[in-house]
């Protein structure tokens, strides 16, 4: 089991990206591409968030 | 292909095949809709996204929605949980340790404690909700390569 919260983030984020470059693109680059992009990008967008939400207080 | 041309059967190299037959293949097992429809390596990579997905879930102590009338949502999720196909029972016993799909009885009923208290007992764990989003994800893509599935049989999608 994992429990570190990033680790997860990371791989549910590449999980999806390989996904859906295979799902929408049949040529090698472009996947490639999109898997760079979207798995970046969940990753990114991601701990913008968290940043931003850390001001809040938990209760 | 244009879209409006429907008939896998006119790509080349692809055998014709009853577009629903990969759809039903894709629910058994991940991916094998496509490895049928000439797509290997694509199926293959379908299937490992897929059965990681899902066993990242179970091994997070993700658990199986049970269908509750009062909440009308845990329909929706039971639907999710069942689209990864038969393999989804593998979460069902680790979470539940039988093969239960809806909340019995009445609130109160010792059955619907039991398995109340199953659920609570996965929630108190610290991965409780990426198992969750694990499972209900693992779900969701498989519903979209069923759908994809589809569309590749049917000529829509090379």
């Amino acid at each position: 089991m994992i429990r570190s919260h990033f680790l997860n983030m990371v791989i549910f984020s590449w999980l999806v990206a390989v996904f859906f470059a295979y799902l929408t693109q049949s040529d090698g680059k472009d996947r490639i591409r999109v898997i760079l992009i979207i798995g970046t990008s969940m990753g990114v967008i991601s701990l913008i968030v968290a940043y931003v939400m850390y001001p809040f207080p938990l209760r | 292909m244009p879209d409006d041309q429907p008939g896998g059967a006119a790509v080349p190299g692809r055998v014709p095949v009853d577009p629903w037959i990969p759809c039903v293949l894709t629910w058994l097992l991940p991916g094998l809709g496509h490895i049928v429809l000439g797509k290997r390596r694509t199926g293959l990579v379908f299937m490992a996204v897929v059965l990681i997905t899902f066993g990242l879930g179970v091994a997070s102590d993700g658990a199986a929605s049970l269908i509750d009338t009062r909440q009308p949502l845990t329909l929706l999720a039971t639907f999710d949980n069942l689209a990864v196909g038969p393999i989804e029972v593998i979460s069902r016993y680790a979470t539940y340790g039988r093969m239960v799909y809806r909340l019995p009885g009445e609130e109160g009923d010792a059955r619907q404690a039991g398995l109340t208290e199953k659920v609570r007992r996965r929630i108190r764990s610290v991965t409780y909700e990426y198992g969750n989003t694990f499972l209900l994800t693992a779900g969701l893509m498989n519903m979209l390569l069923i759908l994809d599935a589809f569309d590749i049989a049917t000529g829509r999608k090379d």
